[in-house]
C-alpha cells in the first residue's frame, strides 16, 4: 500500500499550488452568502486540471486529489463534476461548468446558475442537457454555492445515455460528495484550531481545555477519515466504496459542523468570520442524494445485494 | 408528577384556552415578522401593543406592576395555542425586555424603577437589549471589563459590549459594568439599566450567517447614568443580579420557543412521507415530547421563585434538539422548496439554530453548571 502521492500525482498538486497562488485568493471582503469565483472557475478550467481524469495515465484518484484541495479554498468553483462526472461522457458531448441532478430536470441544482451541461440522472437513463444562463432562474441559497433551477426543458438540446450510464454517474457523483467534503472540513478545522488557540477565556487559550481538544479530537479523526475513505474510493472507483465514502461523510457532517462552530462562540456566526464559507458547503451536500441514509441504502444494496 | 397542562384541563382552564385560541386568530399579524432593522422595531412594539391591549401581555407578572398574576399552567396554554397559530417567534427584540429586564426589575428594581420601565415593557413603548459579552469575556463573564466611574451622582462608562442583539434598535440596555476599581472577576461588577440614545454610545449592527444585522457591538466613550435611575440590585452587587437574570433565560424565558419548537417538530414529522427520514422524526418526536415534559415540569415547580440551576438541563436539551431539527428539516425538504426559503423559511431556522448552544451561555458553559450545580461533581480548574 502506497499513501504517498506518486510523482505524477505530486506534480499535479504543485501545479496547483502554484494556480492558487497565483490566484492571490481571499476570502470575500464583503458579507455574502454565494462565494462563487468566476476568475477561479475559468483558470482551472484552462490549465486542463479539471479533464485529467481524460488523460493517459491519469485516473479519477488524481482527479479526487484536485477536487479535495480545491474544496479548502474559501471560494468555491465548480470542480467536482467537471472533475469526476464529467469524464464519463464523450469530450465533445458535454460543456462545462456541470450540474447535476437527480429525478426531475427542473429541480434546483448547485452551479446551475453558470453551468452549460446539466446532468440529469433519472431511473433508467442519463439525460445531458446543454443549458444557457438565460434559461436558469437563479434559487435562493445560503448554502455558499450558486443555485438555480430551469424554467422549462423545452428547445433544449438533450442526450440521452443508457442505464449503464446511471450507476456511473451516481458512482461518481458519491465520490464527488466525499472528496469535497473532504477538503471543506480540513479548511474549516484548520480555520476553527487556529481560532482556540489564540482565543483566550478564563485566562488560557480555548483550546487548552479538555473539552474543546476532545470534540476537536473527534473532529480531526473525521476529517481523516472522510479524506482516506475518500481517495480509496477514487482509487477503487468501485460504486459500493463510493457509497460508503459518501454515507460517511454525510453522516459526519452534522455534529461536524456543531462542533467547530461551536468553538468559535458568536463570532463563529457572523458573516466576518469565515468559518461559514466551508461549513454552508458541508451542509448543502448533506442534503444531495438523499443524504446519508440515501448513500447508506445504496452502499448496502450494492454490497450485499448478492446475499439478498 | 405534575399533570401537563394539554392532558388534563378542568372546565376554567378550558375556557381560558378557548378565550386564548379566539384572541390569537383574530390578532395574529397577517404577514411575517422583518428580522433586523426599525422595521423589526416597529413590528415587534406593534404586535406587544397590541397583545398588551389585548390582556395577552404579562401573564405571569404581578398584577401591580401590569401583569395578569395568572398561573404559570396558563401562561403554558397561552403558549401553546401561541405556537399552534403560528404567532411571531418571541425571540425577537422584545425578548430582553418581557423575559430578562423585565423580570429583573421586578425581583431587583426600586419602586421608582419598577413604575417607569415595567409598564413601557408590557405595553410595547421600550425595546431592551443586553449588555453582557465583550470581545474578551463571553464564556467568561466574570472577566468583563467594562468600567463605570463613579463621579458624585453619576457613574460614567467607557468601553465595549459585542453581541448585543437589536442594540441598534434599542430603547434601553441591562449592562453589566465593573463599578469597584481594581475588583476581579465576579465581584465589584453592577448591573444598570443604560438608555441607549445617550451621548458617547456607539452601536455597529453585525451581519449574521443567518442573514439579518441583528448582534451589535456597542461602544461607550464617556457615557453618563444617574446613580439611583440606573443601578438595580445594588452597586457591586451586579453579579447576583445578573444571575438572576441568566436564571431567567436558562429557565422559564424560554418556556415559549419550548413550545414553538416542539410545535415545529410535530409539523414536521406530519409533513414527513420519506421512509428513510421516518425514524430520524419519529426520533425527533420523541425528543420533542421529552421536551414538552422536562419544560412543564421545570416551570410548574419554578412558579414560586428564581428559577433554579436545573433550568440548564432544559436549556441544553432545547438547544441540541433545535439544532437537529433543522437539519431534519433541510433533509426534509430539500435544497429549492418554498419550505427553506425566506426570512423564516427552514435554512434560516438552520443557521440561526446554531446560536442556540451559545446565546445566554454556551452548551459547554451549561454543562459545567449541571455538573457543579445540579450534580455536585468537584468544580473544574
Amino acid at each position: 500500500m502506497n499513501f504517498e502521492p506518486d510523482d505524477n500525482q505530486a506534480a499535479i498538486l504543485d501545479g496547483l499550488e502554484q494556480l492558487i497562488t497565483a490566484q492571490k485568493i481571499e476570502p470575500p471582503k464583503h458579507p455574502t452568502f454565494v462565494a462563487f469565483s468566476e476568475t477561479l472557475d475559468a483558470e482551472l478550467a484552462a490549465s486542463g486540471f479539471l479533464d485529467i481524469a481524460r488523460e493517459e495515465g491519469f485516473s479519477p484518484l488524481d482527479a479526487a486529489l484536485i477536487v479535495e484541495r480545491i474544496a479548502r479554498l474559501p471560494l468555491c468553483a465548480e470542480v467536482a463534476a467537471s472533475a469526476l462526472i464529467g469524464p464519463l461522457f464523450p469530450i465533445d458531448a458535454l460543456q462545462r461548468p456541470v450540474a447535476v441532478l437527480r429525478g426531475s430536470p427542473l429541480g434546483a441544482a448547485r452551479f446551475l446558475p453558470q453551468a452549460r451541461s446539466l446532468v440529469v440522472v433519472e431511473d433508467e437513463n442519463v439525460s445531458l442537457i446543454s443549458v444557457t444562463p438565460d434559461r436558469v432562474v437563479p434559487v435562493e441559497s445560503l448554502f455558499a454555492y450558486p443555485y438555480g433551477r430551469l424554467a422549462s426543458v423545452e428547445g433544449l438540446a438533450v442526450q440521452r445515455f443508457s442505464r449503464d450510464m446511471v450507476a456511473a454517474v451516481l458512482r461518481r457523483w458519491r465520490l464527488s460528495m466525499a472528496v469535497e467534503a473532504a477538503g471543506l472540513m480540513q479548511a474549516a478545522l484548520d480555520t476553527v484550531l487556529e481560532h482556540v488557540k489564540t482565543r483566550k477565556q478564563f485566562g488560557r487559550a480555548l483550546g487548552s481545555f479538555q473539552a474543546v481538544q476532545h470534540r476537536l479530537a473527534t473532529a480531526a479523526s473525521t476529517t481523516n477519515a472522510t479524506k482516506w475513505l475518500a481517495l480509496r474510493a477514487a482509487w477503487s472507483d468501485e460504486e459500493a466504496d463510493c457509497a460508503m465514502a459518501a454515507t460517511y461523510a454525510q453522516d459526519a457532517i452534522p455534529l461536524f459542523t456543531y462542533d467547530l462552530h461551536q468553538f468559535c462562540g458568536a463570532m463563529g456566526l457572523t458573516l466576518e468570520f469565515p468559518l461559514h464559507l466551508w461549513t454552508y458547503r458541508l451542509k448543502a451536500l448533506l442534503g444531495e442524494l438523499g443524504g446519508s441514509g440515501g448513500q447508506a441504502r445504496a452502499a448496502a444494496d450494492l454490497t450485499w445485494a448478492d446475499a439478498a | 408528577m405534575a399533570a401537563t397542562p394539554s392532558t388534563i384541563e378542568d372546565e376554567a382552564l378550558a375556557a381560558f384556552r378557548a378565550e386564548a385560541r379566539t384572541w390569537l386568530k383574530a390578532n395574529i399579524p397577517d404577514h411575517a415578522a422583518p428580522l433586523d432593522g426599525p422595521q423589526s422595531r416597529r413590528y415587534v412594539l406593534e404586535w406587544q401593543r397590541k397583545m398588551y391591549d389585548g390582556g395577552w401581555a404579562g401573564l405571569t407578572w404581578p398584577s401591580e406592576f401590569g401583569g395578569r398574576s395568572l398561573s404559570v399552567v396558563q401562561q403554558i396554554i397561552w403558549f401553546e395555542e401561541y405556537a399552534r397559530v403560528g404567532a411571531p417567534s418571541t425571540h425577537n427584540a422584545s425578548f430582553v425586555g418581557v423575559n430578562h429586564a423585565g423580570p429583573t426589575i421586578i425581583a431587583c428594581g426600586s419602586d421608582a424603577q419598577k413604575a417607569f420601565h415595567l409598564p413601557k415593557i408590557l405595553s410595547g413603548e421600550a425595546i431592551w437589549c443586553q449588555g453582557f459579552s465583550e470581545p474578551g469575556s463571553g464564556s467568561d463573564l466574570a472577566s468583563l471589563r467594562t468600567q463605570g466611574r463613579v463621579e458624585g451622582n453619576e457613574i460614567i462608562i467607557d468601553g465595549q459590549k459585542i453581541w448585543s442583539s437589536y442594540a441598534d434598535i434599542a430603547d434601553y440596555q441591562e449592562l453589566l459594568i465593573r463599578t469597584e476599581p481594581g475588583s476581579e472577576r465576579h465581584r465589584g461588577i453592577t448591573w444598570v439599566i443604560c438608555p441607549m440614545n445617550l451621548p458617547g454610545i456607539t452601536v455597529r449592527p453585525i451581519k449574521t450567517m443567518a442573514g439579518p444585522a441583528k448582534f451589535c457591538e456597542v461602544f461607550y466613550d464617556q457615557v453618563r447614568l444617574p446613580i439611583d435611575q440606573a443601578v438595580v440590585g445594588g452597586m457591586n452587587n451586579g453579579w447576583k443580579t445578573a444571575m438572576a437574570t441568566l436564571g431567567f433565560e436558562r429557565g422559564t424565558a424560554s418556556l415559549a420557543l419550548q413550545i414553538g419548537l416542539v410545535d415545529k417538530i410535530e409539523r414536521l414529522a406530519r409533513d414527513c412521507t420519506d421512509p428513510m427520514l421516518a425514524p430520524r422524526l419519529a426520533d425527533l418526536r420523541a425528543d420533542a415530547a421529552a421536551l414538552r415534559a422536562m419544560s412543564y415540569s421545570f416551570a410548574l415547580a419554578s412558579e414560586t421563585g428564581t428559577p433554579g440551576s436545573e433550568g440548564s438541563l432544559i436549556r441544553l436539551y432545547f438547544a441540541e434538539l433545535a439544532k437537529r431539527a433543522s437539519d431534519a428539516a433541510i433533509d426534509l425538504y430539500a435544497i429549492g422548496s418554498p419550505a427553506l426559503a425566506g426570512d423564516h423559511g427552514w435554512a434560516f431556522e438552520y443557521l440561526d439554530a446554531f446560536s442556540e448552544t451559545i446565546a445566554g451561555g454556551t452548551a459547554e458553559i451549561q454543562r459545567n453548571i449541571i455538573g457543579e450545580r445540579v450534580l455536585g461533581l468537584p468544580r473544574g480548574k
